[in-house]
């Protein structure tokens, strides 16, 4: 079996004497759509930020695509195919929704090396990309003109943009009504059908067991369990975790 | 020339290099604090002249040009010009999106792709190279310089109010707000004091703050969507008195005096137009216009200044009051 696209092995982090991730195994193989699970603090954004070198880890490695990522800074990684959506939409509030999606195409797609993109192959693929989404209609308004769903949806096209091989998509869905979910699930799967690996960190568990072929639980820093959604959520230590004994 | 943009561009490096790991207000103190280390080494080099200073003996005249002054004028236009074209250039570039993704969100450039902390020395070293390039004709064109004015804090304010006044999102912006900041400095100069001119400088520098935070670009562009503080009580209270005081140190200077204090009546205007429209009171202001009237008065017609300016300043005074009575509107609609 060939390796895993991303395999993090005995992940550590500590913020001064607390341990927020205490040796975390996983493996996201490519093509997958894994879920990541966890009450609130259990270290889920922390070890999104350590494999996107947001943060960096105190211990163990990070592999992505055959290689290891420790010590190279988040943009590096995002060039290597490593992308990330923010938990709170973080657009850029002074560019057009198109140049919002531009910035990475300039400097990830281009900057690969790979084939480079002259500025009408980049304005195709703006308009590509905020049509998969649906947003293309609203190219050329202001992040601060879309609604609280649109702002996922253009932070998504924007870290699709980067080309990426993993995309992880932390809590994308936060505070949207249950349509408005539905939605992002819709295009998470077509995303993903489009080859893109896909780890969906989220508290919505119907959202989270529509969408995973594989979960993944944290509780206080620590794996919990790891398997097929059905079998991990009636897992007892699980249960005792989000319900209390 | 070109020897003072190479050294301050490496400088601009070095303390880019020392102080971008400082994010916000930090990094701004820690590049002041380098500019008083800087000083203290010039004071103390005697080749430079120490604190004493240096004269510079300019030629006065020049071939082809002529004069000495003029051929200084050409070559800071001409600096001014590339400048302003290279910060178009940038604007319109990778490098241009990548600043701006900088300045909007560091974290979710850096998830995009973009290599800030290059960026950013890369931003240091430019902006050092060319005020290092500004500077080198400077000893030229005021012949004599010594330490305490060359780092006096009127050149690092007025360099910071030029782009705050015009607006610092775009490359037009700093160009607006030099021009008319230099335009009003000068007057300011001839028509009264030199020393006026921190004066207004610091005055409208606040005021914009508050007023367009993004400049008069900012102002022109957003007019929709801009923020809604200058009809704060309180902020419309000291906007007033704030813009008022300078109306005062004019009175009775002469035409030039009021052409100056003209820029301030604008501003209240605008403030009590802002005012007004939101307490639905649009005859707000008519009494800043009212007081132009009256600070220009004694220039034209014979009327006694401290009687002109004690009437503009009752009306003032009344703009303010009227501006701060509570409206009777919810009152009367709910007696509907």
């Amino acid at each position: 079996m060939s390796e895993p696209l991303l395999h993090v092995s005995g992940l550590g982090k500590r913020f001064g004497g607390f341990v927020a991730l205490d040796g975390i195994d996983f493996a996201v193989g490519e093509g997958e759509r894994v879920g990541l699970i966890g009450p609130n603090g259990s270290g889920k954004s922390t070890l999104v930020n350590c494999i996107c070198g947001t943060l960096h880890n105190d211990a163990g490695t990070v592999r992505f695509d055959g290689g290891n990522v420790d010590g190279l800074l988040a943009h590096e990684r995002t060039r290597l195919g490593l992308a990330r959506t923010f938990q709170l939409p973080r657009p850029f509030p002074s560019m057009t929704v198109a140049d919002n999606v531009r910035v990475p195409l300039l400097y990830t797609v281009n900057a690969r090396g790979h084939g480079f993109l002259t500025a009408a192959d980049i304005a195709t693929r703006c308009t590509d990309l905020l049509d998969i989404v649906g947003l293309a209609h609203k190219m050329d308004k202001w992040p601060r003109d879309l609604t609280q769903v649109e702002m996922r949806k253009l932070e998504l096209a924007r870290a699709m943009a980067a080309e990426p091989k993993l995309l992880i998509a932390d809590e994308a869905m936060a505070g949207l009504s249950q349509v408005e979910v539905a939605d992002i699930v819709g295009l998470l799967i077509r995303l993903n059908e489009r080859g893109i690996t896909i780890v969906l960190i989220e508290h919505i568990m119907r959202a989270v067991m529509s969408f995973s072929q594989r979960l993944v639980v944290l509780v206080s820093g620590k794996k919990i369990a790891d398997g097929p959604p059905d079998e991990v959520i009636r897992d007892p230590e699980v249960e005792r975790a989000y319900l209390g004994q | 020339m070109v020897i003072g943009g190479v050294v301050s561009g490496i400088v601009g490096l070095g303390t880019g290099y020392l102080t971008l790991r400082l994010r916000g207000a930090f990094f701004a103190i820690a590049t002041l604090a380098l500019a008083v280390v800087l000083q203290t080494l010039i004071i103390n080099w005697t080749y430079v002249g120490g604190a004493r200073g240096a004269y510079v003996i300019r030629p006065n005249e020049i071939a082809i040009l002529g004069s000495y002054i003029q051929y200084l004028f050409l070559l800071m236009l001409v600096l001014a010009v590339i400048v302003i074209c290279t910060a178009r250039l940038i604007e319109r570039s990778r490098l241009g999106y990548g600043f701006a993704t900088i300045r909007d969100d560091e974290l979710a450039a850096e998830a995009c792709g973009v290599p800030t902390l290059r960026l950013k020395l890369i931003a240091t070293t430019l902006s050092g190279a060319f005020m290092g390039m500004a500077g080198a004709p400077f000893p030229y064109y005021i012949g004599y310089i010594e330490p305490s004015s060359a780092f006096g804090l009127a050149y690092a304010v007025n360099s910071i109010a030029m782009p705050m006044i015009g607006g610092t999102t775009t490359w037009i912006g700093p160009l607006i707000g030099a021009i008319l900041l230099g335009l009003l400095q000068q007057f300011a100069t001839v028509t009264i004091s030199s020393a006026v001119n921190l004066l207004i400088v610091g005055m409208l520098l606040v005021d914009f703050v508050i007023i367009a935070p993004n400049g008069i670009v900012g102002l022109i562009k957003e007019r929709r969507t801009a923020s809604n503080v200058v009809v704060e009580p309180t902020v419309f209270v000291l906007l007033f008195a704030l813009n008022f005081s300078p109306v005062y140190f004019l009175a009775g200077q002469g035409t030039g005096a009021q052409s100056i204090g003209l820029v301030f009546w604008l501003i209240l205007a605008y403030v009590a137009y802002m005012r007004g429209r939101v307490l639905g009171r649009w005859w707000l202001i008519a009494f800043p216009l009212a007081g132009v009237l009256f600070a220009f008065a004694p220039v034209i017609a014979a009327i006694p200044v401290t009687a002109a300016t004690f009437v503009s300043a009752l009306l003032q005074i009344i703009c303010v009051v009227c501006g701060l009575l509570p409206v009777r509107r919810p009152a009367e609609a709910s007696a509907r």
